[in-house]
């Protein structure tokens, strides 16, 4: 099969189920009195230069969480506790940023370091407990994801400045912010310079797990965990390894945002990421590439959605069906599109195959 | 022809069918008479185990057609086929251990005799008519793998099956075993059940089959009548090629010792020996055979020598090392090749390409890793050299693993673990499901690297294997090393008594 053939075999399974995804959407807005075409123009609508720069943010944060998420899957572990991980990381990062010990950049950096560190170690505990107590990870993650959102609220109000009605942290001082770039007149807001970690982040990821012995052997456990034993492969070892992992990139999941927007963590925190991002690495089948995509179309659809509000009777929410839908409809559009694909193999065989019984046939004849 | 067809339970026209870069089957013919046995035999990756599964609509045929006593039908699924009175018995077992006899048979089948009184007479009698003398109150785990078979033959005919389809049935059988199958299989026959069966073991096909049929590169070449044909005659059909016989040549055993165990013994966690008081040693250029029935403790002391299960007493050394607490990459860094028994669960990652599966068991090593990279091209290159030298037919070294015959898979997992001149090899079954060519190439390979010093510790079902391979035979019997035979005048039947434990009743 041609590379261009090959690579719009690939699309065509996401493409299905973005048009399931519409035409159900359609159907939900119609049946409860809206417009399903109003919608979709809203949707479809050119971004405003703001949104625009709101998209590209968004994208990076959730291709964050969606790298998290997928570390773990690709080993068959289930770190359903991204949510928490970040949550922590990101309250601990803010924190430390917000009390100023180290000047400028360098403040930046720790800042960063901690918040791998905690988000490695919330979800190292996980980790460790399956490996020596047998836990399975989905139960630990979500009762760690509890723990850490109470905790998170707890310090918070405990030790957090209160401004009216809400709590945060310190304000990061100025030397220590990291805005960005402007693309757009300075009212539409900068792309956030951190937002460079989530470029980083996929590529380490795709070469991690492409060309690296460690990736190899996460892939191998994935694949058949008893095959990865008599090959040599510690699975304990590699479950604590990919849990970190997947902890240590969950921590940064916010940071773009923290240190180019929001400068303290409190009622600008942005929760929910760490769900989102399971269903952006289910949607992009754990491949850096396929994640990317996803996170694009959460973010496109998430920022244009916010619209809705101010200028239809349509609920955001809507949206939300959508992007289950496409989820869903990928997982199953996936197999389908594998099976025609077999199918045109088969026949590309048997023409082949006719061929030659046809040269063949003559030359006995002749 | 047509008045006949009636005394045909199968007959097969035309079958093709194709998968992504190969022609699995193609203008495949073949008449099964009711009431026969019918062995089909060929060549690795002749296209036998899915000519089967197209006939227990596991796989659909791209074209071609399937006549059942006289019938045309269209097979979409085994439960069709069973509906059509076709079973099949897969070459890895399906039977939960912790259930008994009676689950396991009644197991998704409770619609026909219910899962009470009547399920349990049903399953009685017909293991009392068929002679298998199974308990359906016996739990799976206290059986060896004679029973289990039985078990899921039984399973097929509870379920009313006339033609049962064993593919590769005897493949984890030693010779006792064997006759007791076959005997089973001569009662199933004089009750006017149809017996298919696959086999890359010619005596045993001789011995049995009533009808014989050959097939090569995916389709039917020949038919024959064990009486009227020789196996010299059969091995050539199959792969135009003699018959290897394994041949005895000069001792190459040095007094350099690879391997040595040392009173070992593993109590697993509820208490129970799996395995009690191994001495072994293996020395350099030496082939230490391991004789016994599957379930013995081959796998626990297999496993304990590559660090996948650890001793509970005792010690193991490689060479003068000390490896008793080493993991199990260490051991393999350190020189140790192993073939799994089962290639599938501990050998191979069906959904990976084969390049990657040369990988595996290697991934610190060259030429298939550089550092801490992983090195595609010299994996590439290697597994092309696997494939020229055992002969591995596949369309490329991007296939993935699931695509390839059983054979072929064998001959790649081998392949592999011959690879950068181990120091001490650990071979179970190694030419399990493999053509004779392939068998003699493989037995051929181990015994060149024997002579540049390898040890090898190999554990077979095969006694013609182990008699002809081996310096010295061990026969393990309920997780003890129960018996020593020299290899050169020690016949079967010796090994056979040996292996049920006579020996250990005497002591
Ligand atoms: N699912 C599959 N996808 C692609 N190719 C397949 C598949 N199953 C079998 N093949 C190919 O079809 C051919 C026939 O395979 P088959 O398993 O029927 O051989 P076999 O005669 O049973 O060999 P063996 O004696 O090694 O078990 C092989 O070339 C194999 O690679
Ligand atoms: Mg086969």
């Amino acid at each position: 099969m041609s590379i261009v053939r090959r690579f719009g075999m690939g699309l065509l399974a996401p493409l299905t189920a973005v048009a399931a995804a519409m035409l159900i959407t359609s159907i939900v807005i119609s049946l409860s009195g809206s417009s399903a075409i109003e919608f979709w123009e809203i949707i479809f609508s050119r971004p405003a230069d703001r949104v625009f720069v709101n998209i590209v943010n968004q994208t990076s944060l959730i291709y964050l969480a969606g790298l998290a998420a997928a570390i773990g899957f690709r080993m068959n572990l289930f770190n359903i506790g991204v949510e928490g991980q970040y949550t922590l990381a990101s309250y601990a990062a803010a924190s430390l940023a917000g009390a100023a010990l180290f000047p400028g950049l360098l403040n930046v950096f720790m800042s960063l370091l901690l918040a791998v560190a905690v988000g490695a170690a919330w979800a190292g505990i996980a980790g460790v407990l399956k490996v020596t107590r047998g836990v399975s990870e989905v139960i630990s993650t979500i009762m760690l994801n509890a723990i850490a959102i109470t905790l998170v609220g707890y310090l918070l109000n405990r030790y957090g400045v209160k401004v009216g009605n809400g709590v945060r942290t310190e304000v990061i001082p100025d030397g220590s912010r990291v805005d960005g770039w402007f693309p757009f007149a300075e009212p539409d807001g900068p792309v956030w310079a951190l937002g460079l970690l989530a470029v980083l982040g996929g590529i380490g990821f795709w070469v991690l797990l492409n060309k690296t012995r460690f990736g190899f052997d996460l892939r191998a456990t994935g694949a058949s965990q008893s095959a990865a034993v008599a090959s040599g492969v510690n699975v304990n070892k590699m479950v604590v390894y990919s849990m970190l992992m997947s902890g240590g990139i969950a921590g940064l999941i916010w940071m773009p945002s923290l240190f180019g927007a929001a400068y303290s963590y409190g009622t600008t925190f942005q929760a929910f990421l760490g769900f989102t991002g399971i269903a952006v690495a289910l949607l992009g089948r754990n491949q850096p590439v396929g994640i990317l995509v996803g996170a694009v179309l959460f973010a496109f659809l998430n920022e244009q959605s916010n619209r809705l509000t101010l200028e239809t009777d349509i609920s955001a929410n809507v949206v939300q069906i959508t992007q289950g839908v496409i989820v869903l409809a990928v997982v199953v559009a996936y197999e389908v599109v594998r099976r025609y694909r077999t199918k045109l193999e088969q026949r590309s065989v048997t023409e082949t195959l006719e061929a030659d019984k046809t040269a063949k046939g003559k030359a006995v004849s002749a | 022809m047509a008045d006949t067809a009636t005394t045909h339970a199968v007959v097969l026209r035309d079958i093709g069918k194709r998968f992504p870069g190969v022609v699995a089957n193609h203008d495949v013919d073949i008449t099964i008479r009711t009431g026969t046995v019918h062995a089909l035999i060929g060549e690795n990756g002749a296209g036998k185990s899915t000519l089967m599964k197209i006939l227990y609509g596991v796989q659909r045929p791209d074209e071609g057609a399937i006549i059942l006593g006289g019938q045309e039908v269209q097979l979409h699924s085994p439960t069709d086929a069973i509906a059509h009175g076709i079973g099949m018995v897969f070459q890895h077992f399906m039977l939960a251990d912790n259930l008994t006899v009676l689950e396991n048979v009644v197991l998704g089948a409770e619609k026909l005799h219910g899962i009470g009184d009547a399920a349990r007479k049903t399953v009685a009698e017909l293991s009392d008519r068929y002679g298998f003398g199974l308990d359906p109150d016996q739990l799976v785990e206290e059986l060896g793998v004679g029973d289990r078979q039985r078990i899921e033959i039984l399973k097929v005919l509870y379920r009313g099956a006339k033609t049962i389809i064993l593919d590769e049935p005897t493949a984890v059988l030693v010779p006792q075993e064997v006759d007791a199958l076959f005997e089973n299989l001569r009662v199933l026959k004089e009750e006017d059940h149809t017996i298919l069966f696959i086999s890359h073991k010619l005596d045993e096909v001789l011995a049995i089959a009533d009808d014989i049929t050959v097939m090569r590169r995916g389709t039917t070449v020949g038919q024959a009548r064990p009486g009227s044909v020789t196996k010299h005659e059969l091995a050539e059909m199959m792969v135009g090629s003699e018959l290897p016989t394994p041949a005895k040549e000069g001792s190459t055993v040095t007094d350099e010792v690879q391997l040595e165990l040392a009173n070992v013994s593993v109590v697993d966690p509820r208490g129970r020996s799996l395995l009690t008081d191994i001495s072994i040693t293996i020395h350099r250029g030496e082939v230490l055979g391991i004789a016994g029935v599957e379930g013995n403790g081959q796998a626990e002391l297999v496993e304990t020598i590559m660090g996948i299960r650890k001793a509970t007493y005792g010690q193991v050394r490689l060479g003068d090392v000390d490896i008793t607490s080493w993991e199990t990459r260490g051991r393999r860094e350190a020189g140790i090749g192993y073939i799994p028994e089962d290639r599938h669960r501990h050998g191979l990652l069906l959904d990976s390409p084969l390049w990657e599966n040369r990988i595996l068991g290697h991934q610190t090593r060259r030429p298939v890793a550089k550092g801490m990279w992983i090195d595609r091209s010299g994996a590439r290159e290697d597994t092309d050299r696997i494939i020229e030298q055992y002969d591995v037919r596949t369309p490329s070294t991007d296939t993935l693993c699931r695509a390839l015959s059983g054979g072929n898979q064998q001959k790649l997992v081998v392949g592999r673990e011959m690879s950068g001149a181990p120091a001490l090899l650990i071979a179970s079954h190694p030419t399990r499901g493999v053509d004779v060519g392939a068998q003699a190439a493989i037995w051929e390979h181990i015994k060149r690297a024997r002579k540049d010093g390898l040890a090898v510790l190999l554990v077979s079902a095969d006694l013609d294997e182990l008699i002809g391979l081996s310096d010295r035979i061990e026969v393990l019997h309920r997780g003890r090393l129960v018996a020593e035979f020299d290899p050169r005048d020690v016949t079967p039947q010796d090994l056979g008594a040996a292996m049920t434990g006579a020996h250990e009743d005497a002591s």
